[in-house]
C-alpha cells in the first residue's frame, strides 16, 4: 500500500488522461454536493418560516446561512476546476516532460479548536441590573479549502466574559499553502424579527411606545441597513446574498485568515478584523483577538511514506557485513524492524535512524559487486556525525528509496514547523446529543457560596424565609409594598417615616416627591438627608400613600417588622412598636432601621450589614448582629457586586 | 471633591476630625457608617458629585455617637484615617483601617462640598481655578 502511495503521487501528474478523468469524478462530486446543500437550504428557510420559538428560528437561520455559504464555496470550486481543466488543455500540448519535476507536497489533517473569543464589555455594564439583557445569538464558520464547517451556536449577553465554541473542526486534506476562513456570525437575538412574529411581543412593544433604541433595533431589523457587510468595503464576506426569509437574519461580524505560520501545538491569540460598528443590533464588544488552538498533521507524520526490505552495514563490524531489516519510513524517523511482521505486531524496531531537516541523504559509488548504489544517511548526534549505509536488493528499489526520501525532505520544508514534532489532534467525539444547558444566568448567581464554618444551618435558613412569608401575609401588601428591585425598597421605606418629623401622612405625601425631584439631595435642614439613590424611584401614588398611612396607623412603622428577615429575628421585633408616644426618638430609631432593605432577597439584606436593631434594647443602642449572620451577610454581599456596600464602624 | 481623576494629585479642603472610640464591651465604634471603595459601584453612591468617584464615604452617623459628637457629617469623603490614604482603598480596606482594635482615636481628613462653598464665599470675589 505505501508504495503504491509513493508511485501514485507521481503518477498523477504524469498521467493527463488520468488528471482529466479525475477532474470530471470531482466535477460531478462537487455538483452533488451543490445539490445536497440547496436541498438543504430550502429546507431551512421552510423551517425558518414555520417555526415560532426564538431558538428555533436562531437555528434554523444559522443552517441557512450555512448552507448559503457552503453552496457559494462550491460554486467557487466548481469554476476554479472549470478553468483549470481549460488550462491543462492549453498546456497539454506544450510541455509532456517536466511532469516528474511538478512535486507535490504531501497533504495533512488541519485542526483548530477551543476557539475562544474575549469581549470587552464597559464596567457599567457589568453593574447595570436593570433593562433587559441584550442578547446576541454566534456561532463561526470555518473554511478551508472547499470545505466549510460550522460551530455551535452560542447566546451571549453582557454576564459573558468571552465566546467560548467547545468544537474541534478537523479538516482532512489540506495543502500546506492552505488559508483557512474564520468567520463570527452574530444575530441580535431578543427583539421581534419581522411584523409577522409573536404578537405578544409586539403588543407590549407598541404599549410601551417604541422608544429610540427600540425603534433603531426595528429598523436595522426590518432592513438590511448600514451594518451589511457590503457597505464595509474590505472584507468580501462569503455570505450570498440570502433568499429574503422573515426571521432572524446572521450579520458578519468579524472574521481572519490563518495559514500555516499560525500553527502551532498550543494556544494563541490571533487578531479579528471587525466590521459593524456600535450601532448595528448584532454588535458586541469584540476585544480584537482570539484565542484557539491550531494544529496540524501533515500525512508524512502520521503515515507510512515508504516501506521496504533494505539491508543497513553494520558500524564498526566487518565492512561487508549487512543486517537485513525492513525499513518503515514515517514521520522524523526511519524504523528498521527485524521482520515484516513487527510493524504490526507492534513489536519494537531494532533501530531507528533519525530522518529530519539536518538529515544528509546521498548515494554513494555504486558497488563493484552488486552494481547498486548505496544510501548514506548523516546525522548529528551531539556534535559527533554519524552515517548509515543502507542498500537495497535493486537499482529500482534504491530508486524509489531515493525518490522517497526526497519526497520526505520536501514535504518537511513545506509543512514546515509541523513536522518537528507530531501535534495532537483529538477527533471531535461521535455527535452527542448536545446537553440542555441551563439558561446562562448571570456569572455572580452561579457562584456557589461555600462559606466557612459560621454559615447558618439550612434550618435556620428556612426559619427565616417563613418569618418572611408571614410578615409578607401579614401585612398584606407586600406585592405593592415590596418593589422589584432590592434598591427601591430602602427608598420607599425610608420615606415612610422619616421625611418630615411629623407623622401626618399629608405633609408626608408632599415633602417627599420634593426629594425625588433633586438627583441628589442637599443636606439642607429641612428633614435628614436619604441615604440612597432617588433617582431610580417609582413615582409615588396616592394609593400607595394610603397604605403608607395605613400601615402607620398599625403601629408597624411601615416595614419596621421587615428588619426581622435581615436581624436575629428576637420577638421583641415581631411585636408592634408602641405608637408614637415617643415620636422623634421612634421616628430616628426607625429611620435607621428602615434603611434595611427588604425581606425578598438575601442580597439585599447585605446592606443592612451590621445595621442597629434599636427596638431591641434601649441601652445599648449599638448592638451589632451576630457574627454568624454578619459572616453570612458579609459573604453574601461581597459577592454580589450590585450592591453598594455600606459598613458600620 | 470634584475633578477626582485616579492617579493624579488632589487638591481638596478638608477638615481634620478626631474622633475617640467608645467601647462597647469587647468593641470599640466610632457610630458611623461607610460606604463606596475602589471594588464598589460608584453610580450607587447618593453622596458623590462625580458618579466615578470611588472614594469612602459616610453614609450614616448614629445620632449620639462619638462621630457624631466630633462633627463628623453625613456625605463626607474621608480622604485619610490616622494618616493613611482613603482615596483608593476597596471597601474592606476601609473599613478594617477604621476599625483598629489597637487605636482608640482617629483622625480623619474629610472633605464636604459645603466646606468648598464656605471657602469659596468667604473669598468674596476671587475665583478659584
Amino acid at each position: 500500500m505505501c508504495k503504491l502511495h509513493a508511485s501514485l503521487s507521481h503518477c498523477a501528474s504524469v498521467g493527463q488522461r488520468d488528471g482529466l478523468v479525475r477532474t470530471k469524478r470531482q466535477d460531478s462530486d462537487i455538483q452533488k454536493k451543490i445539490d445536497h446543500e440547496i436541498r438543504m437550504r430550502d429546507g431551512a428557510c421552510k423551517l425558518l418560516a414555520a417555526c415560532s420559538q426564538k431558538d428555533q428560528a436562531l437555528e434554523a437561520s444559522k443552517s441557512l446561512q450555512t448552507c448559503s455559504t457552503r453552496i457559494m464555496a462550491y460554486m467557487t470550486e466548481l469554476q476554479r476546476m472549470k478553468e483549470a481543466q481549460i488550462m491543462q488543455k492549453v498546456t497539454r500540448r506544450s510541455s509532456d516532460a517536466g511532469a516528474m519535476d511538478d512535486r507535490h507536497p504531501c497533504k495533512g489533517k488541519v485542526a483548530i479548536s477551543d476557539l475562544r473569543i474575549p469581549l470587552m464589555w464597559k464596567d457599567t455594564e457589568y453593574f447595570k441590573n436593570k433593562g433587559e439583557l441584550h442578547r446576541c445569538a454566534v456561532f463561526c464558520l470555518v473554511q478551508l479549502g472547499g470545505e466549510i464547517f460550522d460551530t455551535d451556536m452560542v447566546i451571549v449577553d453582557r454576564t459573558l466574559t468571552d465566546i467560548c465554541f467547545d468544537n474541534t473542526i478537523v479538516f482532512s486534506e489540506a495543502n500546506p499553502g492552505f488559508e483557512m476562513r474564520v468567520e463570527l456570525y452574530s444575530c441580535c437575538s431578543e427583539d421581534d424579527y419581522s411584523a409577522g412574529s409573536t404578537p405578544r411581543k409586539l403588543a407590549s412593544k407598541l404599549s410601551s411606545s417604541l422608544g429610540r433604541s427600540a425603534g433603531k433595533k426595528f429598523r436595522s431589523a426590518m432592513e438590511p441597513g448600514p451594518c451589511s457587510p457590503v457597505g464595509n468595503g474590505g472584507a468580501t464576506p462569503l455570505l450570498l446574498p440570502v433568499p429574503s426569509v422573515p426571521g432572524p437574519k446572521y450579520h458578519l461580524l468579524a472574521h481572519t485568515t490563518m495559514s500555516l505560520s499560525h500553527i502551532q501545538d498550543s494556544f494563541r491569540t490571533h487578531d479579528l478584523t471587525i466590521s459593524g460598528n456600535e450601532e448595528c443590533s448584532y454588535w458586541l464588544p469584540l476585544y480584537g483577538s482570539m484565542c484557539c488552538r491550531f494544529a496540524a498533521q501533515p500525512h508524512c507524520m502520521t503515515r507510512q511514506m515508504m516501506s521496504g526490505c533494505l539491508k543497513v552495514k553494520q558500524l564498526g563490524g566487518e565492512p561487508q557485513s549487512w543486517t537485513k531489516v525492513f525499513g518503515v519510513l514515517k514521520g522524523t524517523s526511519l524504523f528498521c524492524y527485524h521482520r515484516q511482521e513487527d510493524v504490526e505486531a507492534n513489536v519494537e524496531p531494532a533501530f531507528t535512524i533519525a530522518i529530519n531537516k539536518e538529515t544528509r541523504i546521498r548515494a554513494s559509488e555504486k558497488d563493484p559487486q552488486s552494481k547498486v548504489q548505496n544510501i548514506c544517511i548523516s546525522n548529528q548526534y551531539g556534535g559527533e556525525e554519524v552515517t548509515h549505509t543502507l542498500t537495497s536488493d535493486s537499482r529500482e528499489d534504491t530508486h524509489r528509496w531515493m525518490e522517497a526520501f526526497w519526497q520526505h525532505f520536501y514535504d518537511m520544508s513545506q509543512w514546515k514547523q509541523c513536522c518537528d514534532d507530531l501535534m495532537k489532534i483529538e477527533l471531535p467525539s461521535p455527535r452527542k446529543p448536545t446537553p440542555v444547558t441551563p439558561k446562562q444566568g448571570s456569572l455572580y448567581h452561579e457562584m456557589v457560596i461555600e462559606s466557612s464554618d459560621e454559615l447558618s444551618t439550612v434550618s435556620d435558613i428556612l426559619a427565616r424565609r417563613m418569618q418572611e412569608l408571614e410578615l409578607r401575609s401579614q401585612l398584606g401588601t407586600s406585592p405593592n409594598w415590596i418593589p422589584a428591585s432590592p434598591h427601591r425598597c430602602p427608598q420607599l421605606s425610608l420615606l415612610s417615616s422619616d421625611a418630615s418629623l411629623t407623622s401626618d401622612s399629608d405633609s408626608h405625601c408632599s415633602t417627599s416627591p420634593c426629594s425625588h425631584r433633586h438627583a441628589w439631595p442637599e443636606p439642607s435642614s429641612h428633614f435628614p438627608v436619604l441615604s440612597s439613590s432617588p433617582s431610580r424611584l417609582r413615582p409615588r401614588t396616592f394609593s400607595l400613600d394610603a397604605k403608607l398611612s395605613t400601615l402607620r396607623g398599625r403601629g408597624f412603622r411601615g416595614g419596621g417588622t421587615f428588619q426581622c428577615s435581615c436581624q436575629p429575628p428576637t420577638s421583641s421585633l415581631l411585636a408592634p412598636l408602641p405608637v408614637s408616644s415617643r415620636s422623634p426618638r421612634s421616628q430616628r430609631s426607625t429611620q435607621t432601621t428602615l434603611s434595611c432593605s427588604s425581606s425578598t432577597s438575601s442580597n439585599s439584606s447585605s446592606n443592612s450589614e451590621g445595621r442597629l436593631s434599636p427596638e431591641s434594647s434601649e441601652g445599648a443602642p449599638f448592638s451589632r448582629p451576630s457574627p454568624a449572620r454578619r459572616s453570612l451577610r458579609n459573604l453574601r454581599a461581597r459577592l454580589d457586586p450590585r450592591n453598594w456596600l455600606q459598613s458600620q464602624v | 471633591m470634584s475633578n477626582f481623576i485616579p492617579g493624579q494629585p488632589l487638591v481638596a479642603v478638608v477638615q481634620r476630625i478626631e474622633i475617640k472610640k467608645l467601647r462597647q464591651g469587647d468593641n470599640l465604634i466610632l457610630g458611623f457608617s461607610i460606604g463606596g471603595g475602589i471594588d464598589q459601584d460608584p453610580g450607587q453612591n447618593p453622596f458623590s458629585d462625580d458618579k466615578a468617584d470611588k472614594g469612602i464615604y459616610v453614609t450614616r452617623i448614629t445620632p449620639g455617637g462619638p462621630a457624631e459628637t466630633a462633627d463628623l457629617k453625613m456625605g463626607d469623603k474621608i480622604m485619610q484615617v490616622n494618616g493613611y490614604d482613603m482615596t483608593m482603598m476597596t471597601h474592606d480596606q476601609a473599613r478594617k483601617r477604621l476599625t483598629k482594635k489597637n487605636e482608640d482615636v482617629v483622625r480623619l481628613l474629610v472633605t464636604r462640598k459645603s466646606l468648598e462653598e464656605a471657602v469659596k464665599n468667604s473669598m468674596g470675589g476671587y475665583q478659584r481655578q
